[in-house]
């Protein structure tokens, strides 16, 4: 089939310093990835394009772009999905470095104020393992699957308005360790997402969940935490 | 195996943002009996052709809609005045900014509240007192 592909591009270094797009037609399968197209057209039509792109199998979440106005993983979509006409942008709210690639940094800085890792320094009853019913394990596992690539953040309308609201991806995250019966600090996690740029910015658009390629309930661990703000209560 | 199935509990201190949430939740289930209750009424039952100042004074005249009434207008006003303040936020992005609108609205919202409170118990004293 034939392809009307059309990608955006940015590239003050090479003299492109204002934002455009570039037009391609390509042959393709109905089951190609447009991770595809980007890689065909870099190879053999424009070396300058740029895109990050690592395992290419929707685990590194390095390729998170705006398809036809939609957060996918281009890795993770095929071109029968979104028809063939098709426009690639970046991912919207972050600084656009080059073409596809977005300055992520503040992404990771949110990510990084909640404490994204087990905090527990008492010593297990047994002095080796700290062990989990299954209840308690599943009451955290779906935000487990997160792999930050930042679709359900930059989706978010209300993170679009409010650069300084954590974003979604910040709070399934947290959510990943308040529910988590071997951690011990709750309460600070919840302290930072209780400010006015935490969880109460969230207006339940739904945009998340309907972006994450992990297909967490992303909308759903907000509400819980939430919840958790309100009550208290973590079970 | 040792696992602790206590239900986990923590201390969150509530804040501006905490209970303006919860406000929204409590006063979105309190608006549900009494615009419904109104609607029923003033738009089937009785129905707007047959509202005249005659019929709203009658009405006023009893404690319990005098109540009623007042209640729907505050839940009604502080839900939307609070919707209002969230929206605005987009728009607005300084702290002192956000302040300054936060309390506009509530005055707006205590000023309006007041002035049809007055009203309503005004105009119920004034049918009581032309018997």
């Amino acid at each position: 089939m034939e392809v009307n592909l059309r990608i955006f591009r940015y590239n003050p270094e090479a003299g492109r310093n204002k934002p455009s797009y570039d037009n391609y037609t390509l042959e393709a399968d109905p089951t190609d990835r447009v991770l595809d197209l980007l890689e065909l057209v870099k190879s053999y039509h424009d070396g300058t394009l740029s895109f990050r792109r690592s395992c290419a199998h929707g685990v590194c979440g390095s390729d998170a772009m705006r398809i036809n106005g939609r957060n996918y993983l281009a890795c993770k979509v095929l071109v029968q999905d979104v028809g063939n006409n098709i426009t690639v942008e970046p991912i919207l709210g972050m600084q656009i470095i080059k073409d596809m690639i977005v300055d992520m940094e503040p992404f990771f800085e949110s990510y990084r104020s909640i404490s994204p890792f087990l905090v527990n320094d008492e010593i297990p009853e047994d002095g080796k393992e700290r062990l989990q019913t299954i209840e308690q394990r599943e009451r955290f596992d779906d935000t487990t699957k997160c792999i930050l690539c930042a679709a359900c953040t930059t989706s978010c309308p209300s993170f679009w308005s409010n650069d300084e609201f954590v974003g979604p991806a910040t709070i399934v995250n947290a959510h990943r360790f308040i529910f988590d019966s071997r951690d011990t600090a709750p309460e600070k996690r919840l302290d930072i997402l209780n400010e006015e740029s935490g969880a109460w910015k969230c207006r339940t658009a739904f945009n998340c969940t309907q972006a994450c390629p992990r297909e967490i309930h992303v909308t759903q661990a907000i509400a819980e935490v939430k919840n958790a703000l309100t009550t208290g209560r973590l079970d | 195996m040792t696992t602790s199935s206590q239900v986990r509990k923590v201390e969150v201190k509530p804040n501006y943002e905490n209970v303006a949430w919860k406000w929204m939740r409590y006063s979105g289930i309190a608006l549900i009996p009494l615009a419904w209750t109104h609607v029923l009424i003033k738009d089937i039952v009785v129905g707007v052709h047959a509202i005249d100042l005659e019929y709203v004074i009658v009405q006023w005249s009893s404690i319990g809609w005098q109540v009623f009434d007042i209640l729907l207008l505050a839940f009604a006003f502080a839900h939307g005045m609070n919707g209002l303040r969230q929206v605005s936020f987009d728009f607005i992005h300084g702290a002192g900014a956000r302040k300054a609108v936060s309390w506009g609205l509530f005055v707006m919202w205590l000023v309006i509240s007041a002035m049809g409170a007055i009203a309503i118990i005004a105009a119920a004293q004034n049918h009581l007192a032309n018997l």
